[in-house]
């Protein structure tokens, strides 16, 4: 397992990216936690299956990560003046 | 394994500065490119931190940019070699248009980064190093201090504009 390493960099990263955003008070802070935790798992979707559908997973996994953190900041944005 | 820890820094420098590169020379961080990566600018710069910095950061959560593009790109190779790394080229700009964004970042960013790690194949390198390097260059910009990371942002923009 020559790449063992860097599947648990990423593990470590993703934990750290959760453990801040729950840490975090103000939600809109909250999503480049959450962001970096998705690289993490991005990447670490890569390292359990080694195969080239697992690409089409992984990006469908950040793309829709990211879409739902759009989606989360945008409605925040709409309600600020309340 | 001392090695694999070694190969896993530069490869962190080389992600880094090469995500950091495409993404101001695309100006993320002259606007927030949609309301929410408006709001997390503004929420970053009440905070203390720099509003350009601010905005950039609120452009990468908010679409795939050149960093999602290099991780990508890396993963790519990983699988599938240098196709594997254009197929996650074709597969990010999907992924900007649905994001609303005009995708020259993120798909410039993944055909750069898998023509660079095609190279640093050649001289040793793993594509996992540089899964591995992305994951680390996103956490020194997102995940430690938002204020000292804007703030760096905020210099590199007034450098290049």
């Amino acid at each position: 397992m020559e790449s063992l390493i860097a599947a648990a960099i990423c593990l470590t990263i993703a934990l750290y990216g959760a453990i801040r955003a729950v840490l975090e008070k103000r939600t809109l802070l909250k999503l480049p936690f959450v962001n970096v935790m998705n690289f993490g798992i991005a990447g670490l979707i890569v390292f359990i299956l080694p195969h080239p559908l697992t690409l089409v997973a992984a990006v469908a996994y950040f793309v829709g990560s990211t879409l739902e953190a759009n989606a989360i900041a945008s409605a925040y944005a709409r309600r600020k003046p309340e | 394994m001392l090695e694999e820890f070694g190969r896993i820094v530069i490869a962190t420098v080389i992600a880094w500065i090469l995500f950091l590169s495409i993404d101001i020379f695309w100006r993320l961080p002259w606007k927030g490119g949609v309301s929410g990566a408006d709001s997390i600018g503004k929420a970053i710069a009440e905070k203390g931190g720099d509003q350009h910095g601010g905005w950039m950061m609120g452009n990468i959560v908010c679409s795939p940019d050149a960093s999602a593009g290099i991780l990508l790109a890396a993963c790519g190779v990983f699988v599938a070699g240098i196709p594997g790394g254009i197929a996650a080229a074709i597969l990010v700009y999907i992924g900007n248009r649905i994001c609303h964004d005009r995708g020259y970042a993120g798909t410039s960013g993944a055909l750069i980064a898998t023509f660079v790690i095609a190279a640093f194949l050649q001289i040793g390198f793993l594509a996992s190093d540089f899964i591995a390097g992305m994951v680390l260059a996103i956490l020194t910009i997102q995940g430690i201090s938002h204020i000292h990371a804007s703030r760096l942002i905020g210099y590199f923009w007034r450098w290049r504009a």
